[in-house]
């Protein structure tokens, strides 16, 4: 490892860039799980309108345990906590729930001859109806912070104390 | 040799001045790219913090689920016979893309009429429900109805004198709406209509609870239908006595 390149400038941005990512997606996290942990009879309803499982023990597990695991994700990223972990399953969250919703809005549209802008349902994200176009947008931003988080981690202001890899680069070159 | 705190700050920022703006993947707290070892063990590392992430979010989400009290079953199927639903509905919204909205309707009603028969149960249209509304033996709670709706929506409004009957709750609910169903002639079941399907499913647990199914039907229109129809509706709990809208 070449220490002599450590670059405090450019590392301030990234960093301030990693804590700005995290707080965004676990505040997001937070606030969508908890809505649907409140109500998980309707976020159940929800899934089930994807006829993706239909198998009613995979159905019933899935709106049980996952808003409050997306709440959990949320709560740990706020804390800085395994951030790149949390990164990578916020990751494998999104990106297949992403494609579904997409599927989902591409059946609505050819069944209801809509533009596909002005398609809107509730697709069990926690905020209600929405338009899927705004959805996407959104699901999209939250993929990218998703990979930023993934790629530069963060050590910022984080609730488990102990040294990062970049600490020990600082110190180092102290 | 250990210098006074405030020399060690200036050598230091110094040091780094010069080192410059070479190398920014360094700042992305990622090891250079010819350190193989360092980018595998990074690689693991974090397959291993995302592996424990998982397990025990998977395990707090379960053990949240079993505390909360509006948590769900796992063994429960909340949706009886749910594959025959399901793909009667899909059909019917993938085969009909541009008929109109009232043949969509239509079409859809009869659907469901022919899934309730094949199940035993019957489906009413407004007119029939009005006229159940009317009839004299409501009063004497021969004739009954039920709401499948959940708690916020019964309380914001319902069929004055209906009981409610949340299926996904049944618990909380069968202790009071199987007596009074079980002494019933005839049970009208309806949730918020439109594509709602509570109604059905709480029809099918209460034909599961053993009310007879000759008893038992379903309107479909629902809620939604009893309000466009001008028709009252009870505010709060059951017998609060705060009705509003339409005379019945």
């Amino acid at each position: 490892m070449n220490l002599e390149r450590w670059n405090p400038q450019a590392w301030r941005h990234t960093e301030a860039a990693s804590v700005v990512a995290r707080l965004v997606l676990g505040s997001l996290f937070v606030v969508m799980g908890l809505n649907k942990a409140l109500d998980p009879v309707a976020f159940l309803k929800l899934v089930r309108q994807y006829h993706v499982i239909e198998a009613p023990l995979g159905l019933t597990l899935i709106a049980a345990t996952l808003p409050w695991f997306e709440g959990f994700c949320g709560l740990i990223l706020l804390a800085g906590i395994a951030v790149r972990g949390t990164a990578l399953v916020s990751l494998a969250m999104l990106v297949p729930f992403t494609a579904l919703i997409w599927r989902h809005a591409v059946g609505l549209q050819s069944a209801e001859m809509l533009p596909f802008c002005a398609i809107r349902f509730d697709c069990g994200c926690g905020a209600g109806e929405v338009a899927v176009c705004f959805k996407l947008l959104e699901n999209g931003i939250l993929i990218l912070l998703s990979l930023w988080l993934l790629i530069a981690g963060s050590a910022k202001w984080r609730l488990m104390p102990g040294a990062s890899r970049r600490q020990k680069f600082s110190n180092a070159s102290v | 040799m250990v210098l006074p705190r405030r020399h060690r700050f200036w050598r230091v920022r110094r040091n780094r001045r010069r080192r410059g703006n070479s190398d920014r993947l360094l700042t992305l707290n990622m090891p250079a790219p010819s350190e193989g070892s360092g980018w595998r063990h990074e690689l693991r590392r974090t397959l291993g913090e995302a592996l424990a992430v998982a397990g025990l979010g998977l395990a707090l989400a379960l053990v949240a689920n079993a505390v909360s009290p509006r948590g769900l079953k796992l063994g429960r199927d909340y949706f009886p016979a749910v594959a025959s639903v399901t793909n009667v509905i899909a059909a019917s919204s993938v085969s009909l893309p541009a008929a109109p909205m009232i043949t969509t309707n239509q079409n859809r009603a009869s659907e469901v009429a022919a899934r309730l028969a094949g199940r035993g149960l019957r489906l009413i249209e407004s007119a029939e429900a009005k006229a159940l509304f009317r009839d004299p033996r409501r009063e004497q709670e021969l004739v009954v109805f039920i709401d499948a709706r959940n708690d916020r929506h019964y309380l914001e409004g319902h069929i004055p004198g209906a009981y409610q009957f949340d299926h996904y709750y049944p618990e909380n609910h069968l202790p009071v709406v199987l007596p009074a169903c079980q002494q019933a002639e005839i049970v009208v079941v309806y949730c918020g209509g439109g594509d709602c399907e509570d109604s059905e499913f709480a029809a099918l647990a209460l034909k599961d609870a053993g009310i007879s199914a000759e008893r038992l039907v379903v309107y479909g229109g629902g809620i939604k239908d009893w309000t466009e129809g001008g028709l009252p509706i009870e505010v709060g709990p059951r017998g609060s006595g705060n009705v509003t809208g339409g005379t019945p």
